[in-house]
């Protein structure tokens, strides 16, 4: 079939060029590296802390920040050190006791413990992990300055009795559940859900820098050669996109094995996680062709592609969890294939459901798919034969 | 040095004729650090605001501790919303359809329990698709618990000395009013970190920098296949003055897009950069650095067409590396140390710097994009000079 050999030869032009083995291959998987290391589940936070002559109670604080799983905890000499670090990122967090810690505490004053973190999600666990920590100290301390002013004993004493007593006493838990059908699991780590947004994020910019090869197509004058064999424009068309979405595909399923293997990712139920993908792939296709049929040079299709590609997966949601965004800007986001097809994702990992459950997301997803295909044949055959 | 000149004029001319440049070089970036400022800013600045829902079992004075001055305080500061709910039932079916983040329990016998020192619960319902509104929701009631069990190992310990226990309710309220003993005091906003905004903004621009940057040098490869170099080189102009137009046009248009970029983010997103002086040093430095890394590639490459593929491919892996997109110092260790090795890192450390201190603490990273600019232009230079002897 002639367009089996056209999106043949599309596929082994693409493979032939250093740049599309790397944006389609190595960098997808570059990234989901990157991404891993700097954010992944295995990512401890780290928190620096200044503790120099804090006395025993500085030192008790300390341990209990340090008995906590979720981070680890590094010690600084100075403040200025501890500072540069936060800034260099090389920890996330920090937090400086003052030297009078203890004796403050003992004689009944007031003691303030400073911290740092950095304006990001890891920043906002050490803040609470911190507060949590002060918390848990402040609780026997509290007790102890209390009784040792109602029953006029020595601090020391006091805080002795108050650590027995809290002990004892029963403790007032926080229960988490969750409702809905699926239990909350512990540790869905920001893989899960990173690596769905990342799919989406490379079909769809790949797809968009793959309106490159269309151009050049064009501009070489391969399309109007191929027009002047006995072969119909469709044939062309219909060539031109099996092959911009041979190349997505081929990358979806990449990327979702190469996570699944290297990460354990778990992208759900077999069949639904790849009829999604077929279909993202189609919208990606058919947006790919649109470009690359719309414009002129490849300069501009660079240009366009990136930004479209970027910027659509970010308003979509494939940067930042849909979940954190406003009413209105998840209206906006519906309006890209993006968040439906993370929808569809989220429904199939989070709440363990099968292809019934994502009928709605599958059929936008075909909506759009038909839209942007159609549009892209109408404007490649007008570019091609007009 | 005229002909320099006319030479980068034609060039620059050239450039501006052909939409391609001014959309690489400040549509694209100002349009992507927008989209990014709106998404993402808000997310990291922690101004989300969730929906909570609370049932109240009890009615008892401790619940009406929560309901009447925890959460109306945290709805103050724009946190929260909080709706009261009458059933458990009412609560669970808003957190399971997603209406809220999360709902909170409170339920029959908590305030008891909680003055006789029972065993007390308090519970959070989440939605699975809601994890960080939930994990929010548990914060605010671990915060609560922590302050009434503050409160009643005081009593206890008052008590377990030789207290009186019909006293316990006036030591409770004595102990309620008692403010904790140690302060914590947030000083993140005085180090020198770039805040969401001019992260984003320079990020994006030092990205397509290296995009823009290309112009110059890919021209000249453009001119040896078009033939109109031989031309040059036949015409009494040295060579020096065709690399210096060539170089010329780059520069111009690397310092050109990021002024530009500069102005528009700090009035359109309100982007800070800092002290200006300070910026037009990194921005110089920056240039010069891309225009080192992006000349040895292009001089490298064996046509024009794969010199701009394999700009395309340094250019998005040095970004990625050197921490424009998102943060890789937190990668720790080896991805870290080598996000070193790009002069994109080296820019944002600078402005960092520059953002908590002044001209001079910007020096090192200007030092540092400078021996890019020296070592990796200074060897493009060289096989420019052999390229263009005819």
């Amino acid at each position: 079939m002639k367009s089996l050999v056209i999106a043949g030869v599309n596929l082994r032009r693409m493979v032939r060029q250093p740049i599309n083995v790397f944006f389609v291959f190595v960098f997808p998987m570059l990234l989901i590296l990157v991404l891993g290391a700097t954010f992944g589940g295995a990512f401890t936070p780290v928190i620096g802390v200044v503790d120099r002559g804090s006395g025993p109670l500085g030192d008790e604080l300390v341990t209990t920040l340090a008995a906590s799983e979720d981070l680890d905890v590094e010690r600084f000499e100075t403040q200025e050190a501890l500072r540069t670090a936060v800034e260099r990122g090389t920890v996330q967090g920090g937090m400086i006791v003052p030297p009078e810690y203890s004796t403050s505490l003992r004689s009944g004053a007031e003691a303030r413990i400073r911290y740092l973190v950095r304006p990001d999600q890891l920043g906002q666990q050490l803040r609470t992990a911190v507060e949590s920590a002060v918390g848990e100290q402040a609780v026997t301390l509290r007790a102890a300055a209390f009784a040792s002013v109602e029953t006029d004993v020595p601090f020391d004493e006091a805080l002795d009795r108050a650590r027995d007593v809290a002990g004892e006493v029963d403790p007032i838990a926080v229960e988490v559940r969750t409702a809905g059908e699926a239990v909350l699991p512990e540790d869905l780590g920001r893989f899960e859900t990173g690596a769905s947004s990342q799919l989406l994020l490379f079909i769809f910019l790949t797809s968009m820098t793959g309106s490159v090869a269309l151009i050049e197509t064009r501009r070489l004058g391969v399309a109007r050669r191929m027009l002047s064999t006995p072969t119909a424009g469709r044939t062309v068309v219909v060539g031109e996109m099996a092959g911009r979405f041979g190349t997505a595909l081929v990358q979806g399923v990449f990327i979702m094995v190469g996570s699944m293997l290297l990460f354990g990712v778990s992208w759900g139920d077999p069949v639904a996680a790849v009829m999604l993908l077929l279909l993202f792939c189609l919208v990606g296709a058919g947006a790919g062709m649109l470009v690359g049929a719309a414009l002129a040079t490849e300069q501009q299709a660079v240009s366009v592609g990136l930004l479209l590609g970027l910027g659509l997966a970010a308003i979509g949601g494939s940067m930042v969890p849909l979940e954190v965004f406003s009413d209105t800007m998840r209206a906006v986001a519906h309006v890209t294939p993006h968040a439906w097809a993370l929808d569809g994702y989220a429904e199939l990992v989070r709440h363990g459901g099968g292809i019934g459950d994502i009928l709605p997301q599958l059929g936008v997803l075909a909506a759009y798919a038909a839209i942007l295909l159609s549009l892209a044949t109408w404007r490649l055959r007008h570019a091609i034969t007009g | 040095m005229r002909a320099a000149l006319l030479l980068a004029g034609k060039d620059l001319r050239q450039r501006l004729r052909d939409r391609s440049a001014i959309l690489i070089a400040i549509v694209v970036p100002l349009a992507l650090a927008y989209i990014f400022n709106l998404i993402l800013s808000g997310v990291t600045g922690g101004s989300t605001t969730f929906e909570y829902a609370v049932a109240d079992r009890d009615g008892g004075p401790v619940a009406a501790t929560f309901t009447t001055r925890i959460l109306p305080a945290i709805e103050d500061q724009g946190v929260a919303e909080i709706r009261a709910v009458p059933s458990v039932e009412r609560a669970r079916g808003l957190a399971a359809s997603g209406d809220v983040a999360a709902a909170f329990v409170i339920p029959e016998g908590f305030s008891r329990a909680v003055q006789t020192a029972g065993p007390a619960t308090i519970q959070v319902i989440g939605n699975v698709d809601t994890p960080i509104g939930t994990e929010v929701a548990r914060a605010i009631a671990e915060a609560f618990v922590a302050d009434l069990e503050g409160v009643r190992v005081a009593v206890a310990t008052v008590l377990h000395g030789g207290g009186d226990p019909t006293r316990a309710p006036q030591l409770a309220a004595a102990a309620g009013e008692q403010p904790s003993p140690v302060r914590v005091e947030d000083v993140s906003a005085q180090s020198r970190e770039l805040d969401p905004d001019t992260f984003y903004a320079a990020g994006m621009a030092v990205f397509f920098l290296f995009f823009t940057v290309q112009f110059g040098v890919s021209s000249l490869l453009d001119e040896r296949k078009d033939g109109t170099l031989a031309r040059l080189l036949a015409a009494p102009i040295s060579r020096t003055a065709i690399l210096g137009g060539k170089l010329i046009t780059s520069f111009l248009l690397g310092v050109v897009s990021m002024a530009v970029l500069i102005g528009g983010t700090t009035l359109l997103m309100g982007a800070s950069w800092g002290n200006p002086a300070g910026v037009a040093l990194l921005v110089a430095a920056g240039v010069l650095a891309a225009m080192g890394v992006m000349a040895l590639i292009a001089t490298v490459a064996r046509n024009a067409e794969q010199a701009g593929q394999w700009q395309s491919i340094i250019a998005v892996v040095l970004g990625l590396l050197g921490g424009t997109f998102f943060p890789v110092s937190q990668a720790g260790g080896f991805i870290a140390s080598l996000s070193l090795a790009t002069p994109h890192a080296w820019f944002l450390r600078g402005l960092a710097d520059l953002g908590g201190g002044g001209i001079s603490d910007v020096l090192p990273a200007v030092g540092a994009m400078l021996v890019f600019a020296a070592v990796l232009g200074g060897a493009a230079l060289l096989r420019l000079r052999r390229m263009t002897q005819l």
